[in-house]
């Protein structure tokens, strides 16, 4: 490691270590909640220190308050302290920045907002179309605006269909697949002379669905969103018209 | 050595039975071709393999069937690392790292096919290597672990721990007990193993049965790669190989010494608990570069310098599962997420494992590098064009696997949140050098250790004094504080002081 890697190091480091110390902090006040010297513990009378559940946990919050200190402490010697603020303490340049949050959003707004409310090969087809379009070419603009879509899609679904008994409605569903839709229908105006734009709503549709029927009829497991607009149709059809050609 | 033939009949009648079942070889066949291609891709790692693989075999088929999955992905990934290594001049996986030093003149040279060879056939004696020491030794420990209790237990999780803490951080040794503690303090949410008092759950449900092991292992190796790949980047033509690429077995036989030693070395790394392929091909090339009569070409295309890495790359996994199968310590990230498909099938590694199971393991070993000797050879050139997709294709693919994988293990929407957060959290810990793989150990290991810990200040009435009454327990607690106090400064002088002194005595 150079003289330069370390130096940002040392100035994130003192970005780390005060995050740490006041995780430690705020979990050793919560450990409090847990009895100690009590005399008894979830139902349990005759406890002593050493049988409570709050020992094993105090111990380690301890231990990472101690090192967090420690490497507060080695970050402000080695200069971490003043370079904190800067671009090298901070560790980040624009593009680095958002394409980060950029990612972080479509992935907040697949796992929060779609995935439990939208058909899964609608969600996915939407979130893998973004995600190869949007950063193939390394444009921030194309991070933005698929980063715009993954959050208006997700966004409808959660406003409309916030609570769990609401996610089996389909407004959501039909709303992502336009928004796929209008998608797929920009990218390949603006940039289908590259043959991977062209592949992209192929590949998109092709995966999800593959892995969502691997899933549930080749290892019968759980899949999300078993009421989705595609899944339930996929689900009859599988159970209803092609089962029982091969049964009988 | 009735014992060491015991072994080997055992062995014998594993594979028989391995060999006779037909599902075997789609098994093995179609994890190998995964696990060659994600090594493969410069983006993907083994450990990713073997994780998705979790998410998608783990508890949905039986043991038996998902270990060749898991192993054959596995024994796939690290080989299948040497192909961009050598063509592009690019790490399929850290594994292959030191490959690239001297894999890619050597292909520039024009004798790209004959490194390709030799790689096959070195990973394939390298596996073999790490499988026999893994038979061999395994038994010799487990003899050994019969006698462990709970401080020995305790004392080991938190050894393990600190050790792959210490051997993993890039930067300060300090970062990866961070990180390993950072973990078992994520295992503590939840009910607790001997009290069930709740703990750190916030009034969710969902925490009461604490943090799963396939989310955390998705997030913490999956969500920071797909992060960090995702990026334009040109990632160059593959050199153009002509030939055949088969093993020139005069070559192999000369070279035998090298492959030796690099297997010796391989499964020696592999078995110390936390570190991985990544550092047993870098301190194999490293003494390779010594010892070797060629060592002065190494780094400008030396079949030695080639050896030497992907030899001991392949060989550390059979020492990478010693610690694991019979201490429950993982001896590579691989390995940890290996350990979180026993634990999802109820299969608790440690002394108290089934022997038929570390038998099951070696012949499986056995069978995936036959597989991945014929593959390699036979479908080198299906795997070169691999090389061609761009990270931002098969990343974004890898999400939505990671998620359906990780919402199928039982927990639902919730390990999906879960999976998220932690992803956040180990994208954040590589930015700033702290090793990931502790965290993982350490949330594996964590409920081992707060039970076995307390279980026996339970037994001892808090007698702090019982974790050192039993000469095992006593040699880890030391083994402990030596870790530690060999990383603070003024001690490590002392020591410094005192070894300077020694020799000059000596020299005297």
């Amino acid at each position: 490691m150079s003289d330069d890697d370390k130096r940002i190091l040392r100035a994130r480091d003192f970005w780390g270590s005060i995050v740490l110390i006041l995780t430690s902090v705020f979990f050793l006040i919560e450990t409090r909640t847990i009895p100690l010297f009590e005399g008894s513990s979830a139902g349990v009378s005759g406890i002593q220190w050493y049988d409570s559940a709050a020992i094993v946990p105090l111990c380690i919050f301890t231990s990472l308050l101690l090192l967090g200190c420690l490497l507060l402490g080695i970050s402000i010697r080695a200069g971490g302290a003043e370079q904190a603020l800067s671009a090298v303490g901070l560790g980040w340049d624009r593009f680095e920045a958002i394409r980060f949050s950029t990612i972080m959003v479509c992935l907040s707004a697949y796992i929060f907002g779609l995935v439990p409310r939208v058909d899964f090969i609608i969600a996915s087809a939407l979130l893998l179309s973004c995600l190869i379009w949007g950063y193939t070419s390394g444009s921030t603009k194309r991070m933005g605006l698929v980063a715009a879509i993954m959050a208006l899609a997700a966004t409808q679904a959660l406003a409309f269909n916030a609570s769990q008994a609401l996610w089996s409605r389909y407004n959501d569903d039909y709303f992502t697949l336009a928004v796929w839709g209008a998608l797929v229908i920009f990218m390949l105006a603006t940039d289908g002379a590259r043959r991977m734009t062209r592949a992209v709503p192929v590949i998109s549709v092709i995966v999800p669905l593959f892995l969502i029927m691997a899933m549930a009829f080749g290892f019968r497991q759980n899949v999300p969103a078993r009421t989705g607009l595609l899944f339930k149709q996929i689900e009859y059809h599988w159970f209803v018209t092609l089962k029982p050609l091969w049964n009988s | 050595m009735d014992f060491v033939l015991a072994q080997f009949s055992g062995f014998a009648v594993e594979f028989q039975s391995l060999l006779a079942d037909p599902a075997t070889y789609v098994y093995i066949s179609c994890a190998m071709f995964l696990g060659i291609v994600f090594g493969a891709l410069p983006g993907l790692t083994a450990t990713l393999a073997v994780t998705i693989l979790t998410g998608f075999f783990g508890n949905k088929i039986p043991l038996d069937y998902s270990l060749i999955a898991l192993l054959g992905a596995y024994v796939g990934a690290i080989y299948g690392g040497s192909y961009p290594s050598i063509l592009l001049n690019i790490p399929g996986t850290a594994a292959s790292a030191a490959t690239a030093m001297d894999g890619h003149p050597l292909a520039r040279s024009g004798r790209g096919a004959e490194a390709l060879g030799l790689t096959t056939t070195a990973s394939f004696i390298g596996t073999l290597i790490g499988t026999l020491a893994l038979l061999v030794f395994v038994w010799a420990l487990l003899l050994i672990s019969r006698n462990i209790a709970s401080p020995e237990k305790a004392m080991l999780a938190l050894f393990g721990i600190l050790l792959s803490g210490t051997l993993m951080s890039e930067d300060l040794p300090m970062k990866g007990w961070i990180s390993g503690l950072t973990g078992l303090a994520m295992a503590m949410v939840g009910l607790d193993p001997i009290l069930s008092e709740p703990r750190y759950t916030f009034g969710w449900p969902y925490l009461l049965s604490g943090f799963q092991v396939v989310p955390v292992l998705m997030g913490a190796f999956a969500v920071p790669q797909i992060i960090e790949g995702l990026r334009a980047m040109n990632i160059g033509r593959a050199i153009d190989i002509s030939g055949r690429i088969l093993p020139n077995f005069r070559q192999v036989i000369r070279r035998l010494p090298t492959i030796g030693r690099s297997g010796v070395i391989g499964t020696g790394v592999g078995a110390l608990p936390g570190v991985g392929e990544d550092v047993a091909g870098w301190v194999s090339y490293g003494v390779g570069k010594t010892v070797s009569k060629d060592g002065k070409n190494f780094g400008k295309g030396s079949m030695d310098g080639l050896l030497s890495s992907e030899t001991a790359n392949n060989a550390c996994i059979g020492g990478a599962l010693i610690p694991l199968l019979v201490l429950g310590i993982p001896g590579s990230p691989p390995a940890a997420a290996l350990m979180g498909a026993f634990m999802i099938n109820n299969v608790i590694p440690g002394p108290t494992i089934d022997p038929h199971i570390i038998l099951r393991v070696v012949a499986i070993l056995v069978l995936a590098s036959f597989t991945m000797f014929v593959m390699g050879l036979f479908m080198a050139r299906i795997f070169i064009q691999v090389l061609r997709l761009p990270p931002t294709l098969f990343l974004p693919v890898v999400m939505v696997l990671t998620t359906i994988g990780s919402f199928s293990v039982g927990g639902g929407i919730n390990d999906l949140y879960l999976m998220l957060a932690v992803g956040a959290v180990a994208y954040f810990m590589n930015l700033l050098k702290f090793p990931i793989a502790p965290l993982v150990i350490g949330v594996i290991l964590g409920n081992l250790f707060d039970e076995t810990f307390r279980r026996s200040l339970f037994l001892a009435d808090g007698d702090l004094s019982v974790l050192v009454s039993r000469p095992v327990a006593a040699t880890l607690v030391i083994c402990n504080v030596l870790l530690i106090a060999s990383q603070i400064p003024i001690i490590r002088q002392l020591f410094a002081r005192l070894f300077n002194r020694t020799k000059l005595v000596g020299a005297s």
